[in-house]
């Protein structure tokens, strides 16, 4: 596979175009006998150089969303039902999987949860992070432990150059997500998928990751999904925001602007429930309630039975995904707080 | 950079870890040393066969038919007055020669039929090990016999016969780790490097399993000496007058009232050979079985 003919600027006018666009992606799962979506209907871009977090709780299709990308949604019992995912310029749902592999690890990576189990402890480090450049680029054995090396040290192993040949059991769990993202970062992808990549770590490791990740996302120019249930992490390292629940997107918008002015009640209530340090309310709130399953899911609004605002409309037909009248880039997905623009809501 | 092109040979071992890991665990037992040495040096008198027998194992010397251990012949003639000892160490040769293919052959299929029925799974593994469990449903002996009686008895036949009597176990003892590895993380991740199923199994999976599947080897090695021995036994090894253990105590056998040593010490050849292998698997098997299972 050449190496040319991509990369950054390679055509200045592809900078507008964002880098990742997903359009009403569809994600269905086989539970018991019949299909349920857990995406469902998910939009949204990703422009050159940018952090988009997803945010939402667990189960809330975030990681489907991921897998999706990536075109790892397990055959059999997961597929991608309906929507496109385009990506420099070609979707990657119509891919088959020799053309999906080829772009996997190379143009678009990712980093997993659990950097303990994540690398393959028969291995050397060394050599894990040296075979992407082998396969990918083509480079030989010693050409590749070159570069790998050079990984290395660019997220700050100490002393890698000893601890090349060392198996991943010799490595703390910071330093085996350090290797982790070394491997993710070896064929220099446009795009980095990163799946709760700190939520294992103590939270003074996940410091360092989200410097390093803020760090090398700069020096290498790359774009960056950052997905995590932790509004904390986001404020400090995504440029926009999308929240999810049950499947759909519900928010989506400039972090500053998601912070201050949260529009959602699923967000507005989820930001109450984040533990301040600069604020003395004696409780948190907590969302009533809990997630929907799959197979039960309820019609109209998938918040309205948790939602405090709730009206009769609410549980009778689907809230689309509208922008703020007086924000663009800001987009809700409630009837009540971002009625669609001409079309009331009786 | 010449430090990082010194270390990448060892980087690039992937079985280093495992092959580390079985030593580790054989170090610890008592009784597969036992077994190792025993076995290495029936190995090296096999091997030294050529320089160090007392005759020529095919020279007859019918003066001196069925005697019993003397000085000048250890271990007795046999009927037609040949040296037992060299027919022994001679016989070893083809013994070992015999079994190590087959077992090695059956290693490589078996392991290659069980990582892709691992791997690949569903209807696949379905068809895949009901195939292997037909094939493991004949004794050893029964479907040596049917291959020998089908194409002959020969040495490469024999080999086959065994082979195909050792493909199974190897398959199934492939197949398990395989089943439990391929769900674990690591393989996912190369699946988002982009690698190929070929390279997952091959470079990930491998030597995740690659132990377990020696040790199975080392006692598969004792049963093909054993199968190789009674096939001999009954006229379907290796033909007269080349020497093979089997085929030495089937005539100790027909002269049994008048020689029992003819008999006995390719007996106690095939007893010692198969002990020690079995005492070598035995000690890694248990040395290793918590190690692998909680190393991860």
């Amino acid at each position: 596979m050449s190496t040319e003919g991509r990369g950054q600027g390679a055509a200045p006018a592809s900078l507008d175009t964002p880098i990742l666009s997903v359009e009403n992606l569809v994600t269905e799962f086989r539970t018991g006998g019949g299909w349920y979506p857990a995406v469902r209907d998910v939009s949204f871009t990703v422009q050159h150089n940018e952090t988009l977090a997803i945010v939402g709780e667990s189960g809330c299709g975030k990681s489907v969303t991921a897998l999706s990308i990536m075109g790892l949604v397990p055959p059999g019992n997961g597929r991608i039902s309906g929507g496109h995912i385009r990506f420099a310029e070609r979707d990657l749902v119509a891919l088959d999987e020799e053309e999906m592999r080829k772009i996997r690890g190379d143009r678009i990576s990712m980093i997993f949860q659990e950097p303990m189990t994540s690398l393959n402890p028969v291995l050397t480090v060394g050599f894990q992070v040296a075979e992407a450049l082998c396969y990918h680029r083509d480079m030989d054995r010693r050409e590749a432990s070159a570069a790998a090396l050079d990984l290395l040290e660019q997220v700050k192993i100490p002393s890698a150059r000893q601890r090349f040949a060392d198996y991943p059991h010799q490595f703390s769990g910071g330093m085996r997500q350090r290797v982790m993202i070394a491997m993710a970062l070896a064929c220099r992808p446009e795009l980095l998928l990163a799946d709760e990549p700190t939520t294992a770590l103590d939270v003074t490791i996940q410091a360092q990751v989200l410097s390093l990740l803020a760090e090398l996302k700069a020096t290498y120019g790359m774009a960056m999904i950052f997905i995590t249930h932790n509004l904390g992490v986001v404020a400090s390292i995504a440029d926009r925001v999308a929240a999810m629940y049950a499947g759909e997107i519900v928010e989506i918008a400039p972090v500053n602007q998601l912070f201050a002015r949260p529009a959602h009640p699923y967000t507005e209530l989820l930001l109450r429930s984040i533990p301040r340090v600069d604020r003395d309310t004696g409780n948190l709130s907590v969302i009533a309630g809990q997630v929907p399953a799959l197979g039960a899911m309820p019609t109209g609004c998938r918040f309205a039975p948790r939602c405090p605002l709730r009206e009769a409309v609410c549980t009778l037909r689907d809230p689309p995904l509208v922008a703020l009248a007086d924000a663009p880039d800001h987009h809700v997905r409630c009837w009540l707080r971002a009625p669609p623009v001409g079309g009331g809501h009786d | 950079m010449s430090n990082i092109a010194a270390a990448a040979p060892s980087a690039s071992r992937g079985s280093s870890y495992a092959l580390q890991q079985l030593a580790r665990a054989f170090n610890a037992n008592a009784t597969s040393w036992i077994g190792l040495v025993t076995f290495l040096v029936v190995v090296a008198l096999a091997l030294l066969a050529p320089v160090i027998s007392p005759y020529d194992p095919l020279n007859q010397d019918i003066l001196a038919r069925l005697q019993g251990p003397s000085m000048s012949h250890w271990f007795g003639t046999d009927s037609y007055g040949r040296d037992i000892l060299s027919r022994l160490l001679w016989g070893a040769r083809l013994s070992l020669v015999i079994s190590t293919v087959s077992i090695l052959a059956a290693m490589v299929i078996g392991g290659i039929i069980g990582i892709l029925a691992g791997y690949i799974g569903g209807r696949f593994d379905m068809v895949v090990m009901q195939v292997m469990d037909v094939l493991l449903s004949f004794p050893s002996l029964i479907m040596g016999l049917m291959v020998v009686a089908m194409l002959g008895a020969n040495m490469g036949n024999l080999m086959i016969a065994i082979a195909l009597t050792a493909i199974a176990p190897f398959a199934r003892i492939a197949r398990a780790p395989t089943i439990l590895v391929k769900e674990r993380d690591y393989i996912e991740a190369c699946r988002a490097l982009g690698y190929s199923d070929l390279r997952i199994m091959t470079v990930h999976i491998l030597p995740n399993i690659v132990a377990e599947i020696l040790v199975m080897g080392s006692l598969w090695l004792a049963t093909a000496i054993r199968i190789e021995a009674s096939l001999s036994f009954i006229g379907l090894g290796v033909r007269p007058p080349t020497a093979t253990w089997g085929g030495m105590i089937r005539e100790g056998f027909e002269n049994i009232l008048d020689s029992a040593s003819l008999s006995i010490f390719p007996s106690l050849a095939i007893l010692l050979v198969v002990f020690s292998l079995n005492m070598l698997g035995d000690g890694l098997r248990d040395a290793i079985d918590p190690k692998l299972r909680g190393g991860e």
